[in-house]
This record gives C-alpha cells, sequence and structure tokens, in this order.
C-alpha cells in the first residue's frame, strides 16, 4: 500500500513541478478565483526561480467555498494552509484571537508606510499589521459612455440616486438586451448585502443603532430597499436575484449593462478589450448618494495572511512580501501592462505616472477608497465599524439571511415591507442569542 | 445447513463490517449529540459551555425550518416521480426492438456518470440563465420573454436538474426488469386480447414492483441529502425556496461556524431520517420478502 | 425478441428511441461542444452548432491553471481504492448473510443502509477534529477510508442479492466433495459471483468518484481530486463558459468513457435483486 501511493505520490510530483529537491519546504496556498490571484498563481514561477528550496501548492476555490474552507480550517487549527487569503472583514477579528501570525520585521524595501492607510489601518492591531493586502477596492458607478451620448445625457462625476435612476431609465432598451443598469441580486453578506448595506448608508440607514438593536424597521432602510428594488425591476437584468459580481462582469463585458455599480477592481476587467466588448465605452463615476453626506461605496481588500501555528511561518512570510510588493506590482506591469497590476494598496502605485496613463480609472479608485470610513461608516453613528459589513463574527450568518431576504424581494417572492419585517426578526432573534440585546 | 459453527463463522464474516459501519456511526454521532447541548462557535473560542436544549430550540423555530422540511419532502419525491414514471416510460421504449439500441442506451446512461457539482454548474450557467442560456436564447427565438428558471421555480428547477441525474438509473434497472419478463406470459395476453394497457397495468407492473421498490429505496439515500445541486444553483433562495434540510444545516454549521447549532440540526435531521428509513423499512420488507 | 415485428414499427420505435436518447445526452454533448469554442462563440445568440473555431486554448487555459494530472490521479486512488477495500471487507459479510441468514439478518442489512442517510454536513465538524488529531486532513488514505465507509453499505446490500441468487444446492453438492470453507468461496461462489462483482466495484468506482462533499471539505492541494478541481471554476470572472466547459469536459471524461466501456457488465448486475 505505501509503495504504491509512494509511486503514486511520486509520479503526480512529476506531472506538478519536475523533480523535487529533498530540502524543500512546500507552502500551500489557499486563494480566490479572482482573476488578480489567477494572475499571481500564473506568475510564481518567478518567486520560485529566487527560491529554489520553496514549493508552492495552490488551492484556488470559489469565494464562499474559500471562506468556509479556511475559517474552518484556523478555527480547528487543522493546520492545513500555510498562506491564507482573506477579506478585511476576517482580519481583525481573527488576530483579536491569535490565530493570525504578526507581519511585523518585514523588510527595508517592502515599505509598509507605503500601504494605503485607510487599508493598513484596518489590517492592524496596535499597530502591528497582522496581513497584508493583496489588492484593495471601493466602489463605483460604471457606465456606458456611448449608451450615455445616444441618449443625449451626461454622467455627472458625483451622481446622486436621481441621476442614476434618470441614466437607468434612458438607456434601458430591452428589445437589444440593454439594461440599464445591473447590481449585486445573489444572496450573501458579500454579495448582494455589500452593495445594500453600502447604499444603506447614504441612505441614512445603519444596521444598528448604539445600542445594537436592528434597524430594519427604520424608514431608511425602506427607502434604500425600495429604491434597489425600483431600479432592478424597471431597468434591471431578469435573473438578477441570482446575479452575484462574476455574473454581473459577464453581462457588462458582453455589453448588456448600461451601469454597473460594484467593485472599482472591476475597471481593469471592463476596459480590458481581450475580454470585454465595450473596452473603450466605459466612464467612471463615483457611487451615488443622497445629498446626506455619506456616499454608497464600500471599502474592502483581499489580503494574504499566515495561520498561527503553520509549520513554516518564514517561507510564508517571504512569499507574502513579494506577493504584496512593489516589485510584484512592477513585475505584473512588465509581462501584462500597468492596467492589470492589482490596484488599491499602494500610495506610490497612485503616483506612478505609467500607471494613470494607462488606467483611465486610477483617480476615480483612489477617490473613492478615500471616501469610504469603516470607522465612521453611516450618517448616524454606529457601534460596529466597517463600511458594507459589521466586523462581529455573528455577521455574516446574519448578513447572508438577511441577503436572502432581499434576495426574495427582488425575485418578487415577498413584498419588500415583508423582506424588512423578516430581516428585522431574525437579526432580533440572532442578536438575542449572542447576548449583544436582552 | 446452519450448523453452530457455521453461524459462528458467519458472525464472524459480519463482524468487521458490523464494527466499521457502528464505529463510523457512533463516534461521529456521540460528538454531534454532546456539542448539540454546547454553545459552540468556531469563530468564538472560549469555554464551550453547556446550555441544554438552547441549541434545538433555536434550531426548530428557525424561520427556516418549516420550509426546509417541506422542500426536502418536495424534492425526493418530486424526483422519484419523475424519474419512476419517466423510467418505465423509457424502458418500454428501450424494451422495444430497433436499431442501434446499444448506442441508444449509451446516450441514456451518460447523465448517471455526471459528477452533481459539474451537471449543476452546467445546468444553471449554460441551460438556465436567463441572458445567456440555451433555455433564454430559444425562448427568444420563439418571440417568448425568457424564463428566469432559478429565481421564478427554484425548487422545481434543482428536481429537474436532479431528476435528470438519476432517470438513467431508473431506466437501467426498470429495463433489466422487464427484460426478465417471461414473454410468453405477454403472448398469452395478447391472444387473449387484452389491450397494450391492460397488459402494462396486469402483467408488467405487478413485475416491475421490486424494481420500483428498489429503485425508491436507494434513490431516496441519495436524495435525502441532496447539496451541491443546491449549494451551486441558488444556494438555498430566493429566500427559502429551495433551502432543504440539509441545506439549512450547512447554513448553521458551516456557513455561521455554529457547531452547537450545527449539531442540533444534525440530529434532528438523524431523526428524521430514520422515521423515513423504518417507513422505508416496512415497504422493502414486504416487497422484497422472497 | 423473437415476436415478428413491421419494419415500420421499428422503424418508428427507433426514431422516438434516439430522440429521447439524443435529449438526455444533450446536455453533455453541448458541453463537451462548447469547450472548443471561444468565449464569445460560447454565449453567442443563435446558438452556434458545429460552425465554430474548434478551438483547444480554453483546454491549454484549464491546465495552466490548475494541475489537472494530480487531481485525476487522486480521484484514481481514491475511488478504486475505497471499491476495493470496500470490497475485502464486504465479501465476508454478504457470504455469510446470504448463506447463513438468521433472524436479524435483514434488519443488519436495513440498519447497515440507513447509516447512509445520515446527513454528511451535520458530523462534518466532529469528523474534521478527528482527522486533525489523527493527521488524516489532506491525505488519499483518509478519503479511501471515509468513501470506504460511505459505500460499504451499497456494497454489501448489492453483493447479497448476487450471493443469494446461487443455488444452495451447488454449494452443498461441494461440500459433499470435501470442499472447506475456502474452497467454497473461492472456487465454487466467487467464479459465479463475478458479474455482480463487477457490477458492484463499477457502480461504487462511479459513485466514489462523484462525491462531492467530503472530498472538497477534507482535503487542501495534495490529496484533492477532481470534484476539488472543478471547485475552483463554478464562477470565475468575466465570460467563462467555454472554460467551465472544458474543466467540466475533463473531470466526467474519465468516468464516463470508463462507464461507457463498461456499460454492459455494470447493467448486467444493477439490478439490486429487483429481478428473480
Amino acid at each position: 500500500m505505501t509503495a504504491s501511493i509512494r509511486t503514486l505520490l511520486g509520479a503526480s510530483a512529476l506531472c506538478a513541478t519536475g523533480l523535487a529537491a529533498s530540502a524543500e519546504t512546500t507552502l500551500t496556498i489557499a486563494t480566490v478565483n479572482n482573476g488578480d490571484m489567477i494572475r499571481m498563481q500564473g506568475l510564481a514561477a518567478d518567486f520560485t526561480a529566487a527560491h529554489p528550496d520553496i514549493k508552492l501548492d495552490w488551492v484556488v476555490l470559489e469565494e464562499n467555498v474559500l471562506r468556509q474552507r479556511v475559517t474552518q480550517d484556523i478555527a480547528t487549527k487543522g493546520g492545513q494552509f500555510d498562506v491564507m487569503t482573506i477579506g478585511t472583514y476576517e482580519v481583525p477579528i481573527w488576530a483579536a484571537q491569535d490565530w493570525l501570525e504578526p507581519l511585523d520585521g518585514l523588510s527595508e524595501a517592502y515599505d509598509v508606510e507605503d500601504i494605503l492607510p485607510a487599508i493598513r489601518g484596518g489590517l492592524s492591531i496596535d499597530g502591528t499589521l497582522y496581513a497584508a493586502p493583496f489588492y484593495g477596492e471601493s466602489s463605483m458607478v460604471m457606465y456606458r459612455k456611448d449608451l450615455m451620448e445616444k441618449a443625449g445625457m451626461e454622467m455627472p462625476e458625483a451622481p446622486t440616486w436621481d441621476d442614476i435612476a434618470a441614466a437607468a431609465e434612458a438607456m434601458t432598451d430591452k428589445d437589444a438586451e440593454i439594461y440599464g443598469i445591473c447590481l449585486r441580486g445573489k444572496a450573501g453578506w458579500g454579495e448582494n448585502m455589500a452593495f445594500l448595506t453600502a447604499a444603506a448608508n447614504s441612505f441614512g440607514a445603519r444596521w444598528f443603532d448604539m445600542e445594537w438593536q436592528p434597524q430594519f424597521d427604520g424608514e431608511a432602510w425602506k427607502t434604500t430597499l425600495t429604491t434597489y428594488l425600483d431600479l432592478m425591476n424597471n431597468y434591471g437584468p431578469p435573473g438578477a436575484s441570482s446575479n452575484g459580481f462574476n455574473e454581473n462582469l459577464a453581462l457588462f463585458q458582453s455589453g448588456k449593462c448600461g451601469m454597473w455599480i460594484d467593485a472599482t477592481v472591476a475597471a481593469s476587467f471592463v476596459t480590458n478589450p481581450d475580454d470585454s466588448s465595450v473596452a473603450d465605452q466605459v466612464g467612471f463615476a463615483l457611487a451615488p448618494d443622497a445629498g446626506l453626506g455619506k456616499r454608497g461605496n464600500w471599502l474592502w481588500a483581499w489580503t494574504l495572511g499566515i495561520p498561527a501555528g503553520t509549520d513554516a511561518p518564514e517561507e510564508a512570510k517571504t512569499f507574502i512580501e513579494w506577493a504584496t510588493s512593489k516589485d510584484y506590482l512592477a513585475l505584473v506591469a512588465e509581462k501584462e501592462g500597468w492596467a492589470n497590476v492589482p490596484p488599491g494598496t499602494r500610495t506610490s502605485l497612485y503616483e506612478n505616472a505609467d500607471y494613470t496613463a494607462a488606467a483611465p480609472f486610477a483617480e476615480m479608485t483612489l477617490k473613492s477608497m478615500q471616501a469610504a470610513d469603516p470607522t465612521d461608516p453611516a450618517v448616524d453613528p454606529v457601534p460596529y465599524t466597517g463600511v458594507q459589513f459589521v466586523a462581529i463574527p455573528e455577521f455574516q450568518g446574519i448578513g447572508t439571511a438577511v441577503g436572502q431576504q432581499f434576495s426574495a424581494a427582488l425575485a418578487g417572492q415577498v413584498t419588500a415591507e415583508q423582506a424588512l419585517a423578516n430581516a428585522q426578526t431574525l437579526t432580533e432573534r440572532e442578536m438575542k442569542r449572542g447576548g449583544y440585546i436582552k | 445447513m446452519s450448523t453452530k459453527a457455521s453461524r459462528a463463522a458467519a458472525r464472524l464474516m459480519i463482524s468487521p463490517s458490523v464494527i466499521l459501519l457502528l464505529g463510523w456511526m457512533l463516534i461521529p454521532l456521540g460528538m454531534t449529540l454532546y456539542f448539540s447541548v454546547l454553545r459552540y462557535n468556531l469563530l468564538m473560542p472560549g469555554d464551550n459551555p453547556f446550555v441544554g436544549f438552547e441549541n434545538y430550540s433555536y434550531f426548530l423555530t428557525d424561520p427556516g425550518f418549516t420550509a426546509a422540511i417541506w422542500n426536502t419532502l418536495a424534492l425526493v419525491l418530486g424526483v422519484l416521480v419523475i424519474t419512476i414514471v419517466g423510467g418505465i416510460l423509457l424502458a418500454l421504449l428501450l424494451d422495444q426492438p430497433m436499431w442501434g439500441q446499444g448506442i441508444v442506451r449509451i446516450l441514456v446512461i451518460a447523465p448517471f456518470f455526471v459528477m452533481p457539482t459539474v451537471s449543476a454548474l452546467v445546468w444553471k450557467n449554460m441551460f438556465l440563465n436567463p441572458v445567456n442560456g440555451l433555455f433564454a436564447h430559444l425562448f427568444k427565438a420563439l418571440g417568448l420573454t425568457p424564463y428566469d428558471f432559478l429565481a421564478q421555480a427554484p425548487l422545481a428547477s434543482i428536481i429537474g436538474i436532479v431528476a435528470w441525474q438519476w432517470l438513467p438509473f431508473a431506466t437501467l434497472i426498470l429495463l433489466t426488469a422487464l427484460q426478465s419478463l417471461d414473454s410468453e406470459q405477454l403472448e398469452a395476453a395478447e391472444m387473449d386480447g387484452a389491450s397494450p394497457l391492460s397488459r402494462f397495468r396486469f402483467i408488467m407492473l405487478p413485475h416491475l414492483a421490486r424494481a420500483i421498490t428498489v429503485v425508491i429505496l436507494i434513490q431516496t439515500i441519495f436524495l435525502l441529502s441532496v447539496f451541491a445541486e443546491i449549494l451551486v444553483t441558488t444556494n438555498g433562495g430566493p429566500g427559502y425556496a429551495s433551502t432543504n434540510l440539509t441545506y439549512l444545516i450547512y447554513v448553521q454549521s458551516l456557513l455561521q461556524y455554529d457547531v452547537g447549532m450545527g449539531s442540533a440540526g444534525g440530529v434532528v435531521a438523524i431523526i428524521l431520517a430514520n422515521i423515513v428509513a423504518i417507513f422505508l423499512m416496512r415497504m422493502i420488507g414486504k416487497n422484497l420478502e422472497t | 425478441m423473437s415476436r415478428a415485428v413491421k419494419p415500420q414499427r421499428k422503424a418508428l420505435n427507433t426514431v422516438l428511441a434516439w430522440g429521447m436518447g439524443l435529449l438526455i445526452f444533450f446536455p453533455i454533448l453541448w458541453t463537451v461542444l462548447t469547450s472548443f469554442k471561444t468565449e464569445a462563440e460560447a454565449i453567442a445568440d443563435p446558438p452556434i452548432w458545429f460552425n465554430f473555431s474548434w478551438t483547444l486554448e480554453n483546454y491549454f487555459t484549464v491546465q495552466e491553471r490548475s494541475n489537472y494530472f494530480r487531481h485525476f490521479w487522486n480521484s484514481v486512488v481514491i475511488s478504486v481504492g475505497s471499491t476495493l477495500i470496500g470490497l475485502i471487507i464486504a465479501v465476508p459479510a454478504a457470504w455469510a448473510m446470504a448463506f447463513v441468514p438468521g433472524k436479524r439478518t435483514k434488519d443488519v442489512l436495513m440498519w447497515m443502509l440507513s447509516t447512509k442517510m445520515l446527513p454528511p454536513v451535520g458530523v462534518l465538524v466532529p469528523l474534521y477534529l478527528i482527522f486533525r488529531d489523527l493527521g488524516l486532513l489532506d491525505t488519499r488514505i483518509g478519503l479511501v477510508f471515509v468513501l470506504t465507509m460511505i459505500n460499504l453499505p451499497i456494497i454489501i446490500w448489492m453483493l447479497y442479492t448476487y450471493f443469494r441468487e446461487i443455488p444452495v444446492d451447488i454449494l452443498e453438492a461441494a461440500r459433499m466433495d470435501g470442499a472447506g470453507l475456502r474452497d467454497e468461496v473461492v472456487h465454487v461462489l466467487l467464479p459465479m459471483a463475478v458479474p455482480g462483482m463487477a457490477s458492484t466495484v463499477l457502480l461504487n468506482i462511479i459513485l466514489a468518484w462523484n462525491e462531492a462533499f467530503w472530498t472538497l471539505n477534507l482535503t487542501a492541494a495534495k490529496a484533492a481530486p477532481l470534484t476539488a478541481f472543478i471547485a475552483s471554476y463554478s464562477s470565475p470572472e468575466g465570460l467563462f463558459y467555454a472554460k467551465l466547459s472544458a474543466a467540466s469536459t475533463m473531470a466526467i471524461a474519465p468516468i464516463l468513457i470508463m462507464g461507457w466501456f463498461s456499460q454492459k457488465q455494470l447493467v448486467r448486475g444493477l439490478t439490486f435483486g429487483a429481478v428473480k
């Protein structure tokens, strides 16, 4: 048995990377199947060439599956991964539980100070960095310049929700399969709730008041949800209740959306002529507001962290330094062009003239990221941090359950009022169970 | 022939299987029972205090619970009805003389080899997608508005996908049973002037009873825990429209990392599965007696 | 098939059956076709049937991104390994149940089957903890064990139904000739049970190959089979129908081809005692 398994192992290792040296360390890296990460996997030969004693094993999974796998593994100390791709939501919670290795002692050349302050702050506890950002994002409006022109309209740089509704109406042409606006509808705290929570901030809504009482019974959430439903029912694509980021990206790239309010990283995909049929027609604007002082944009970063208890912390740190360094950005620029480097992590990138020339969306991305404040996300004060999420462990469950309700409202199975009432009840229930409220 | 010695030998031969399966069942079951009375959330490490039946009361009053029970039943029954009725019709058709029977059988059997994840992905994206899916193209070609299957009829769509996967299995078993039918009996009935329908009703159907029972038993075992198809296509939604019991437990235990609540859900599901098992055993007991 | 059939009737049957067969097979055919298209051709409306670019690029892209052969080998080792080990444990049990039935044999059999009804999600965390402590996470041995346990009841039941169909007289005749228990099993029983065993093996390889819950949750990189390979394609960015099709084709092709080549053996034994 053992012999045959060893033979098989040998055979598969041979298929993988050629002959293996004996003193090498293998890093198992868990990551999301997003374009930038897949690019990193493709460029990893650069890392292994410089570090021949480190072998990389990739586990690339869809976002939700990945999140479940790594959380389960780190919480049970399963030890299956050496580097994990996690979001700004997980980092503070995990770091507080000592589940992550602190990223101290990074080299001079790495230049920690260069990481955008808004992002760095969210990844540090008491000044110690616990994960390094691979790319950062906010959200913004991406729209079709040609369609706006055809409709005789112009998109303001900082639109209101009314501007968005008017533009959506003017661009919609269902016979030609052009839908004025595409928004996330797929249930999930990181899917439709990311958009809706951020949008709610601009309408003056919030998840909880200072006593942790859920606020779905308030007027502000009602305005948020009805605005969203009106937009999507009148001008949205069919099947919107199962559309997430990737589905909408496909729709926009094939020319079926007039506007799309979503992650700023999408900008480099929709302007890439290899994948997008509308590459030269995309304009950008800040996420809309309702005149209350907050915009409906979020702040997020995918980061690389090291689970505590890994048997190769030094090698893992070496890898993370490589993947999030300035040199890596230069490497991507050299191989794929400046427009394709992972954005939103380093100040120096936005000061780089090559980048701003190649990436028409750079300025808007930076402005959007600066417009979001995780410590003061809503119009009214809140007891939590996080723009499009609430940084408490219970939020994933609650956010997804509420997301299901709003997704059902979009599919027409419940009314907006019912969805909000259900959201209120189930959030109260979970908050009671969690001991936040009596 | 069952002497004392052969009985002892028989016991010895069965015991490895029994011991392994017993361990496989009891160790996780014991741990599940234990966790189900603790407040145990993976994201909040601590001392996991004993909370009695709190997890059970939360699970049973979960807003999705009743929906999940009904959806589970609808899923199992829906797929069983489609595959058995469809399987009988297909088996009758394939039992007829024709050219290229072997190739047709290869075509019909194929879906059974497809991974549930793959079949769900393919159906969701390439067929049911209301913009780029093949059905949407077909609807548009016919001048109709594309129907949004996964939002408007999520459970029915999932039943359809799962039925597609299991139809070959039912067809094959029913076909084998049909082919073992004594053809003289049929011919005699035909001579007596029995109509095709009454021949089917009074000769074929009784003969197929055992095969149908087997199909029900095996498929029920797999259908109770349908999971990948739901995860990939609808995530249990919209709302709770396509959440079955397995998926609800997944949401509780893995999505919320609430091991206590997930374990309580697991225990509830085990109890329900056993009710189904007893019911099935009665039925099988009647139909599979020699 | 001794009845004489009019050629018209046969033609009608043929058309109907081929129509149904193609309809059922169509989703797979469409997937395979799409895997050779470009992404733009994959979503073209009206759909392009055969007149597209027939590119292999999607396959190269998929292979570049994931190590297909490693996943493939893991799938082979896990499904074949678990089936063979299951067979070794199951044959004696099924033999004993079939030839020395006791009062509770049927209950034991039903109990075994009922262990398959336990929802895997409910026991994932306990099992994950056990696997962690035994160092079995992300190992093929661990997965072989789990899949053996999952499929053991089905294996026992299938073998039991085949063994029961073997006439007892033959065994008694052999015993008269002075054959021992071992001879009885090896020389009399097994040859008669070979078709049934072949079918059991095939069915269980298929079931193990397609098992997607444990194989995904208990592995990371080293032992991950094709079910994990496909999980990384479930919703990539942008247009992905062609790449998804290529990955799907790569995941199902081995088992589909095996199934087709052995379908006679598979079908012959796939009766679960339903045919007398």
